[in-house]
């Protein structure tokens, strides 16, 4: 195998020829709002589930209140493009930092609590900030939801097209990923799964257990808010309802299906879950069933998901090549 | 003998099923004029889906008799897209109608959210969107494209007001659900009372679908109203009624037409006796359309229906109102001008008319439920 390919170029360049030439070039041929809707929901929730991959698939912190911080920053980038009138280019690098210092302050406390306890936790902090963002009528307007009308605005140009608009989500959510397969593929991400594995043995290592899970909470979040500003810039209109626990639970959902720990696992489960009641629209009210079962037999079937941690992660070591390549022992790594 | 292969392989029969749809569906082009199709996105399945399949029976009732009556030449389609009351649903849903050049107008969401998320694609878009049950106040602001069918809250509130002050209460209680409905309903509410010279001694909002509503209704005994103005729908209403009896709270109970339900009364039995409330809907009303709407109702469903799927009923028959006055050449544009035309439009809720504000103006009734019986008042 020549250098090229064991480094994994190909498959980096497959997958960004995909995104910013393949899909585009259907998107603008077929010319239907539709598929550009399904396209733009599509990265946006492989965003979210690339962040809680991070929490969940690589630190095996399980939670349960990822989409209130999708909230906290659709409604930041929508209150700041409507209140503030500061558009797209503050709102969202704003709507990333207020969702990661929420993070921050919720972690403190939480992060001393393990397994299940941490689980019930983050659900009551979703929970607590869906009751805010339902109950604070002063300030997000409450059940009424705030509508956005400004649209995405870069420097000066108004981005109307629906083309021009896929090709600001895919750019921010390609460089988003890009960080997180960073921070997960690295010996940052090795120290989470050390977490994930055996938390008081990575203590003992000399690994701040407890700083780099509010580090990895409060990182995952900010990409959440950063989710939150898409979904409020591409649709004009957020309320409390969209955020709630079943959001948090479908994302939870795609990193399962996609298998836990794995990056690329996370993104195929959050195609897969967006794309598959699109498609099954034709069954009409047996839709919901169908994804169920779907779902359901993943699970039997595929545990590890429909692309495991082992086989991202040997993908990956080949494409850092020699330094991950030549581990000491040959043994594969992941969730077993 | 020697086995011979038959002749029908299995990859003819592959392709024999693949063809058999493709060769049907080309006859029915050839066959029929393209029908003219209509959108209604609304809640099938999901938390909400009683509401939408009631909607849906209610259309599916409304689109027969229209195709039967031969009004129009071509026939007239329904798609139903289910949106779960899901906002990203709902907005997916908004751009596929849109890409679909034989629809020329949609109906619903549900709830406002999913109407108003929906409605920012059909203003860019430019197509109609007539909901039979959005009530937020800014819905028919967003753009000239949004039409509604529901009395909102802002003729309601002070339609009630004057009815309670006649009865000369002076001190009320307002209870509302947690949502943009509920807010605007108290609002609207509020703001005539006071008015009138009422006092509002004391305001609470729940969260829908509220087990318990003790502690809120302990605050409201220490209130002492003279009665208790609410805005809910029917499932927390008849949580709310009977543990208000519970607790021997005997003021009298007023309420929006959001729950002028059966269920109400199915839910709460003999404690839901004297709530009053106004409508624009009474199945028991002898108007013809009536009789007719509810015969039909009863025939697929068993029993008698709402106010919600009447409000649906007429909302179908006003867009198909509005595609008959547009034919030959129906267009998005058209059938919207012809919408906001629609005037003295006889329907099971009442005559209905848009305002240029696109909101319906409707004649309310008041009810209240005795023996068993919403039953219309004169008072």
């Amino acid at each position: 195998m020549s250098d090229f390919a064991r480094k994994g170029w190909i498959g980096k360049i497959l997958v960004l020829l995909l995104v910013f030439g393949l899909v585009p070039a259907a998107l603008a041929f077929a010319g239907k709002g539709y598929f550009f809707q399904v396209a733009n929901l599509v990265l946006i929730f492989a965003l979210l589930a690339a962040s809680l991959h991070l929490v969940t698939g690589a630190a095996g912190l399980l939670h349960l209140g990822h989409a209130a911080f999708y909230g906290i920053g659709a409604y930041v980038a929508a209150l700041m493009g409507t209140d503030l009138k500061l558009g797209f280019i503050w709102g969202l690098p704003a709507a990333g930092l207020v969702a990661a210092a929420f993070a921050f302050v919720v972690a403190l406390p939480t992060m001393r609590l393990v397994s299940i306890y941490f689980a019930v936790a983050t659900l009551a902090i979703g929970q607590m900030i869906n009751t805010v963002l339902l109950n604070w009528v002063a300030v997000t307007k409450g059940p009424n939801g705030v509508m956005l009308f400004s649209g995405i605005n870069l420097f000066g140009f108004a981005l109307k097209a629906p083309l021009a608009v896929y090709f600001v989500v895919a750019v921010l959510v390609s460089l988003s990923i890009f960080v997180l397969h960073r921070l997960s593929h690295s010996y940052y991400g090795n120290a989470l799964r050390s977490l994930r594995e055996d938390d008081q043995c990575a203590d003992a290592m000399g690994v701040n257990t407890v700083r780099l899970k509010i580090e990895v909470f409060t990182i995952s979040a900010f990409f959440a808010g950063v989710a939150g500003a898409l979904w409020a810039y591409t649709t004009g209109y957020v309320s409390p309802n969209d955020f709630g626990f079943s959001t948090s639970i479908l994302i939870l959902a795609m990193i399962v299906v996609g298998g836990l720990g794995s990056l690329p696992g996370a993104i195929i489960g959050a195609v897969v879950l967006i794309l598959l009641p699109e498609l099954l629209r034709g069954l009409g009210d047996l839709r919901n069933v169908m994804v169920g079962l779907v779902m359901f037999f993943s699970i039997l079937f595929m545990p590890k998901g429909l692309f495991g941690e082992v086989s991202a992660l040997s993908l990956v070591r080949r494409g850092f090549g020699l330094k991950w390549g030549a581990a000491p022992s040959n043994r594969e790594v992941g969730w077993q | 003998m020697t086995l011979t292969r038959h002749p029908l392989t299995r990859r003819t029969l592959v392709g024999l099923a693949l063809a058999a749809p493709l060769a049907t569906a080309l006859a029915g082009t050839a066959l029929a004029a393209d029908p003219i199709r209509i959108g209604y996105q609304l809640p099938l399945t999901g938390n909400t889906a009683q509401y939408g399949q009631d909607f849906k029976t209610a259309a599916e009732i409304a689109l027969a008799r229209f195709n039967a009556s031969g009004r129009l030449p071509v026939k007239v389609e329904i798609v139903f897209e289910d949106s779960r009351s899901d906002a990203k649903e709902g907005v997916t849903i908004a751009r596929k109608f849109v890409d679909d050049p034989a629809i020329v107008g949609v109906l619903g969401d549900f709830t406002s959210g999913v109407s108003m998320a929906s409605a920012q694609v059909y203003k860019e878009a430019g197509m109609p969107q007539l909901s039979q049950s959005a009530s937020h106040p800014d819905y028919a602001k967003i753009s000239e494209w949004q039409f509604r069918n529901i009395t909102t809250q802002a003729g309601e509130g002070p339609y009630n007001a004057a009815w309670m002050l006649k009865k000369g209460i002076r001190k009320v209680a307002l209870v509302g659900e947690q949502t943009d409905w509920g807010q605007t309903s108290v609002k609207y509410f509020a703001d005539a009372f006071e008015a009138g010279g009422g006092k509002v001694v004391l305001t609470e909002y729940f969260n829908r679908g509220l087990p318990d509503f003790r502690a809120l209704l302990t605050k409201i005994q220490r209130a002492k109203p003279d009665a208790v103005y609410t805005a809910f729908f029917y499932e927390d209403a008849a949580n709310f009624i009977k543990q208000m009896k519970q607790l021997g709270i005997n003021i009298p109970i007023y309420s929006t037409s959001a729950a002028h339900n059966q269920k109400v009364i199915e839910l709460a039995g003999a404690d839901a006796e004297g709530l009053s409330l106004t409508t624009n809907f009474m199945p028991s009303s002898p108007k013809p359309e009536v009789k007719d709407f509810v015969a039909e109702w009863v025939k697929v469903r068993g029993a008698e229906p709402g106010q919600f799927p009447a409000q649906a009923f007429d909302a179908v028959n006003i867009m198909l109102d509005a595609i008959v006055k547009s034919y030959p050449n129906v267009t998005r544009a058209k059938v919207r001008d012809a919408l906001a035309a629609t005037k003295d439009f006889p329907g099971v809720t009442g005559t209905t008319t848009f305002g240029p504000d696109r909101e319906p103006v409707k004649q309310l009734m008041k009810v209240r439920i005795v023996n068993g019986v919403f039953t219309p008042i004169g008072e």
